[in-house]
């Protein structure tokens, strides 16, 4: 299953993935007309300021278990495992801020929406797009990403491909052995670096 | 393995369930005091404040207790446990015989023994029943008197306002929820309570009712009379230990547990209001009795009796709760003891408002507080459950929040 996945090294803290968040989020579903909307539609993904100033793009883990799932008073967080996604049921929703106090990663806001009954203020967070996903759209955050740092893949794969390039970092060329005797080692490097080579190729 | 579970508020239901999915072939017996199926406390005051309405409440499904093969026992007291022959017993009845035994017996809510306490229309606010009673002939409320300003006081002070309902509080302390908030944060609350037309007398208390058989008027401790014809006492809670041989069960306070929320016998477990633990910032048994550590608690208490062997780091005061447009969130030690090597943060912003109080020893968060722009206070509790030393630059992103 193809997951949003924050490489935050990459993260320049462009704010784009916020307004496309918002846009997708929007009853227009475009952004100059969804400046004009009632409510305005707000991001669910935010950029804060990490150590040293720079940006990191913080957005709902969808856990597992989900704290705020389990601190819902009236029972409105939901869990739609066929998207690994975390929901919010709006009318079920009090406003209580329990999950505010729940989320260790604080990516829960409380404001009007245009998918919660009118006037009312409820929890919204990161749905994962699930109605772009249902269209075979990628998350609007991923689409608009330009430095890499949202990436739309199978947390798996993800996980797989970091451990190749911190492992090229640790060892970035196969090492050169003057005598015979390290023969073989060497030909197992060779051989691990072309089949690494061919599959960042495909 | 034969699992007996006394109570049926979230630890008892948390562990239930618990208890069934790691085990599908357990016996599992539960008794319930409150005959009604389970439901979610704390949004009772929503129900006086006439947010939702009782249906709302359900936590489970009506089915919730077959369907997961539970033989409930509904509107049973436990009146002894003997120890030695792992039983329990109502009245005269039959034992019934457990091999774990999970006591979840919650808190009741402190009586207060004054002339007049027996009086129609003086009530607790701990049940949906309570919350029922109150409602009835709501409309012809023309005064109520709320005595005590911790939280059930407050909220109940909160939910009456919200029907138009003229309230007067009584409180011993100078300002609200002063177990929860410091001076100046339950200063910016009292303001706000005021401002909406609470009427607040600090360092008060009633000292006897009158009436034919409602309640009419209060007497004060300062001599004075106040006509009233509804009461909410919210005198804080006891944990519901009366049934408990002392002698056999370690109870301080609450029952005492370990890390596997085990009391001093092995086999017999409690969670909930009525357990105390180690408190994660005091170091030392406390009883945090808030919904999300008794949840915590069960599913705990649950996995231990099942057999698989885990432990709880401890328990964590904290509270959120929004007074009008003020929002307000606590966790932890907010109130330390004078130079004890604390060291404490805070920002005021009179005019927005806003206000931040951090304290913290070593280095590590041990508790905040904050006024409004409450959204991202999560990242602070988790900050207090991981106890983890914040370096400078760390801290400065606390200043800053």
């Amino acid at each position: 299953m193809k997951q949003v996945v924050v490489h935050p090294e990459k993260c320049v803290g462009c704010m784009q993935c916020m307004t496309a968040c918002a846009t997708a989020h929007s009853v227009s579903l475009s952004l100059f007309s969804a400046t004009q909307e009632k409510p305005l539609p707000k991001p669910r993904i935010h950029i804060g300021a990490s150590l040293y100033g720079r940006g990191f793009p913080n957005r709902c883990r969808h856990c597992d278990p989900a704290p705020c799932l389990l601190a819902c008073l009236p029972g409105a967080i939901y869990r739609k495992p066929a998207t690994a996604t975390v929901l919010i049921n709006p009318d079920l929703c009090i406003n209580c801020a329990s999950c505010a106090m729940a989320c260790p990663f604080g990516v829960i806001r409380y404001h009007e929406d245009n998918w919660a009954p009118p006037g009312k203020t409820v929890a919204i967070k990161c749905d994962n797009c699930i109605s772009r996903q249902a269209v075979g759209l990628v998350p609007a955050c991923v689409e608009m990403c330009k430095s890499g740092a949202l990436t739309f893949e199978p947390v798996a794969e993800a996980q797989n491909r970091k451990t190749r390039e911190i492992t090229q970092t640790i060892w970035p060329e196969p090492v050169t052995v003057a005598t015979g005797k390290f023969d073989g080692f060497e030909l197992l490097q060779a051989i691990k670096k072309s089949q690494h080579n061919l599959a960042t190729a495909c | 393995m034969n699992h007996v579970i006394i109570g049926n508020g979230i630890a008892g239901i948390q562990a239930a369930e618990t208890i069934r999915y790691l085990d599908p072939t357990a016996f599992i017996t539960l008794f319930a005091a409150e005959s009604h199926p389970p439901y979610c406390r704390p949004m009772i005051s929503l129900m006086l404040e006439g947010r939702i309405s009782s249906d709302r409440l359900a936590i489970r499904n009506p089915h919730f207790y077959d369907d997961l093969q539970i033989r409930s026992i509904a509107g049973a007291y436990v009146t002894s446990i003997d120890v030695d022959a792992h039983a329990v017993t109502i009245d005269d009845h039959e034992p019934i015989f457990f091999d774990r035994l999970l006591i979840a017996t919650g808190a009741d809510p402190r009586t207060m023994k004054i002339p007049g306490h027996a009086l129609n229309n003086i009530f607790p606010m701990r049940t949906v029943s309570h919350v029922e009673n109150m409602l009835t002939d709501i409309s012809t409320a023309r005064h109520a008197l709320v005595l005590g300003g911790g939280l059930v006081g407050f909220k109940a002070a909160y939910g009456l306002m919200r029907r138009n309902i003229p309230v007067t509080m009584l409180i011993r302390s100078e300002y609200p929820l002063s177990m929860q908030v410091d001076d100046i944060a339950g200063g910016m609350i009292l303001d706000r309570l005021k401002a909406n037309g609470l009427t607040v007398r600090t360092g008060i208390d009633a000292l006897a009712f009158e009436g034919d058989s409602r309640v009419r008027e209060a007497h004060l401790s300062d001599g004075s009379v106040l006509a009233c014809d509804r009461v909410i006492v919210g005198k804080g809670v006891q944990p519901a230990v009366g049934f408990i041989p002392k002698d056999r069960i370690p109870v301080d306070l609450g029952v005492l547990v370990n890390t596997n929320m085990e009391t001093g016998i092995p086999g017999i477990y409690a969670a909930g209001d009525v357990a105390e633990c180690i408190d994660r910032v005091r170091q030392c048994p406390w009883i945090n009795a808030i919904w999300p550590e008794a949840a915590m608690q069960g599913r705990v208490a649950g996995m231990n009796m099942a057999g698989r062997t885990v432990s709880y780091p401890g328990s964590l005061g904290r509270n959120v709760i929004r007074i009008f447009d003020l929002d307000v969130m606590t966790a932890g030690l907010i109130n330390p003891e004078p130079d004890d090597g604390y060291q404490i943060y805070s920002r005021i912003e009179p005019r927005l408002p806003v206000y931040r109080k951090f304290v913290l020893k070593d280095n590590r968060l041990l508790g905040f507080i904050l006024i409004n722009r409450i959204e991202t206070g999560g990242r602070l509790v988790s900050l207090i459950q991981r106890q983890f030393p914040l370096s400078a630059s760390e801290m400065g992103i606390l200043k800053t929040l």
